[in-house]
């Protein structure tokens, strides 16, 4: 479970540049929450901020009642983090890629080796395991990203904007493995600017925009409290323009 | 603590293989480490081979032979090959067709005969490093000449020749025979510093700068390893691969001397297996150090090219110091040994000349490299904790 209070992030050399002023919501096991919002929403650094990787100014963030700054490796240990930023070592194959995470997490030897053939079968990855990531496609390069994330069986995945640049099948494949883990019971909170993106995986939305949450509920909530007929109509409503909508 | 070792091994060992892989930082540098010596040692060898025949088989053209009978043929005593001169001497000799040149003046016969000094004149450009031994050996033997006809005119009127010349200059070389030919030793000892850092820059600015150029230190730092981790197991990883760089390049300098058919030059240089001992031990600080630093230059860098340009001062100042002490010709100071890369320079010649450094100089050495591994490696790691290194996306 995330459960984020009043956490608060800016930038710049006087910190002139607000990316999250005073975010509140929770994401509890077993459900997948979408943040949603435009560019520049704040998404990203929220994201960055529950996976340790910024510190808060203000506010707290914990992961299963693990607070971000204080334990900041114990939070490590239980989250599978798909970043913005997904690189592979291109030199090498698919399956050292994610045997190194593996490794850094803990793991070894054979119960390692498994996991990893499990993973691999999962993604339909073992056809092309043993050879380099170099010349995969972004699908391929993708589903290498989720395995090497996912290595050592977190209880919470945070995922930043995951269907960037994939092709629809990439999409779909991608859809069906976070409803696989939402019913295993984890915890997914999942970024996205796309609204039917969100709308298709998402049990709760919580909706960005310019650093703050504007609002925070189910598709059908949101379209009652926007008292709209559809959820792009209450997500141009929420937000009180039309800026970022690109689908 | 157990998971510390497991996560920095896991990352020494990712990072080795990687570079294994890797054509340009990897296979490049091994390749060209190899053949640095052979190709280096045989271009020398040769090069000083010709000097060397130059300087014995002297061909000296004269301008006006025939009005010197007496000194062409005290030249041609000592084994020089008198030849005509060409009309276009002095452009001949800048061109670099031609050494050096004799020129008989055209009253040279009259002022002997009435008891003036002849002139000749000696045509050469001596900013030509070839033509150099030749210029030397001309001048050598004019002035030995000079000195021989000097002392026979004493003998004709009674003054014995010692009245002549009050001071006999005798020189005792104390260069045993390895310490001769410096210019292979500079060139040996330069290149062992050169290929200590070399040998790990690729590896060092792939492994930092190329490694956020790929996105993949993003997802690095969401892992529990820590900063310190990651630095030391960086630092590890290309600390041995620049090791084994070095390890080749000297064994090629080794081989090269050992078993390559080069010319004979007189320089009966040594560069055994004690010495390729000698140079190791030296060379160690370095291969801690340079690797620490190029890890913190490249972390600076968002790509491997702008961590390239960042580097090329390091470059600069490490291949300029021994160039400084080459050109300095002094007794080094005793602080020498606290300054890096100066003090193994210097050691380095020492094990060249065939002496064994000195376990105080050898301490000393260590103790600049050891403060600025800590602080490289510390800056690295307080890098790698900021919130800046992250992608700006």
């Amino acid at each position: 479970m995330i459960d984020v209070d009043a956490l608060a992030k800016a930038f710049g050399r006087r910190g002139e540049v607000q990316a999250v002023r005073g975010v509140s919501f929770v994401a509890p096991d077993g459900e997948i929450t979408g943040l949603l919002g435009p560019n520049g929403a704040g998404k990203t650094t929220l994201l960055r901020m529950i996976a340790t990787l910024v510190a808060p100014d203000a506010g707290r963030a914990r992961v299963d009642a693990l607070d971000v700054v204080a334990d900041r490796y114990a939070v490590r240990r239980r989250i599978g983090v798909l970043s913005d930023a997904r690189g592979l070592y291109p030199r090498l194959t698919a399956r050292e890629n994610v045997r190194y995470y593996g490794r850094l997490h803990g793991l070894a030897g054979t119960p390692l080796e498994a996991r990893i053939d499990a993973l691999f079968a999962t993604l339909g990855l073992a056809p092309i395991a043993e050879r380099r990531t170099a010349g995969f496609s972004q699908g391929e390069k993708m589903k290498v990203a989720i395995a090497r994330a996912l290595v050592h069986d977190p209880r919470t995945i945070l995922l930043d904007e995951p269907t960037n640049g994939l092709d629809i099948i990439s999409v779909r494949m991608l859809r069906d493995e976070l409803r696989k883990l939402r019913a295993q019971g984890k915890c997914l909170l999942f970024s996205s600017h796309v609204m039917q993106e969100v709308a298709a995986l998402c049990d709760r939305i919580v909706v960005l925009a310019h650093g703050r949450v504007v609002a925070h509920g189910t598709a059908s909530e949101l379209t009652a409290q926007a008292a709209t007929t559809s959820l792009e109509d209450a997500f141009v409503a929420l937000l009180g323009s039309e800026e970022g909508l690109a689908a | 603590m157990r998971d510390t070792v497991a996560r920095t091994h896991a990352i020494v060992r990712k990072e080795l293989v990687d570079t294994f892989r890797d054509r340009r930082s990897g296979t490049v540098t091994l390749l060209s480490s190899i053949l640095a010596g052979p190709i280096l040692l045989i271009l020398i060898f040769n090069l000083m081979a010709r000097q060397v025949d130059r300087a014995h088989d002297l061909t000296l053209p004269v301008k006006g032979a025939e009005r010197a009978p007496a000194v062409v043929a005290f030249l041609e005593r000592q084994q020089v090959t008198i030849a005509t001169a060409p009309a276009d001497y002095e452009d001949a000799i800048r061109r670099g067709d031609l050494d050096v040149v004799l020129v008989v003046d055209n009253g040279f016969a009259a002022d002997v005969a009435q008891g003036k000094p002849g002139r000749v004149q000696l045509v050469y450009d001596r900013s030509r490093d070839r033509a150099r031994p030749s210029i030397e050996q001309a001048e050598t033997l004019l002035a030995a000449y000079n000195r021989l006809w000097g002392e026979q005119r004493l003998l004709l009127r009674g003054v014995a020749s010692t009245v002549g010349n009050p001071l006999r200059i005798e020189s005792a070389d104390l260069a045993t025979p390895q310490q001769s030919g410096a210019l292979v030793l500079f060139l040996v000892a330069y290149y062992g510093l050169f290929a200590a850092l070399m040998g790990g820059m690729a590896v060092a600015l792939d492994t930092t700068a190329g490694e956020r150029e790929r996105q993949s230190l993003e997802p690095l730092l969401t892992t529990p390893a820590r900063p310190m981790e990651i630095v030391v197991g960086k630092w590890l990883a290309v600390v041995a691969f620049d090791a084994l760089v070095v390890t080749l390049t000297l064994t090629g300098f080794y081989l090269t001397l050992a078993f390559a058919p080069l010319p004979p030059v007189g320089v009966p240089f040594l560069f055994g297996a004690r010495e390729f001992g000698r140079f190791l031990v030296v060379l160690v600080p370095m291969i801690l150090m340079l690797p620490a630093i190029l890890l913190y230059v490249g972390s600076r860098a968002r790509a491997y090219r702008e961590a390239q340009a960042n580097v090329s001062v390091l470059l600069f100042v490490v291949s300029l110091i021994p160039l400084v002490q080459l050109f300095m010709q002094r007794k080094e100071p005793s602080w020498l040994m606290l300054v890096p890369v100066s003090a193994q320079y210097s050691l380095l010649n020492t094990s060249l000349r065939g002496e064994a450094p000195a376990v105080t100089q050898l301490a000393l050495s260590w103790l600049a490299p050891l403060v600025l591994i800590v602080v490289a490696l510390g800056a690295f790691a307080r890098r790698l904790s900021r919130e800046s290194i992250l992608s700006s996306t």
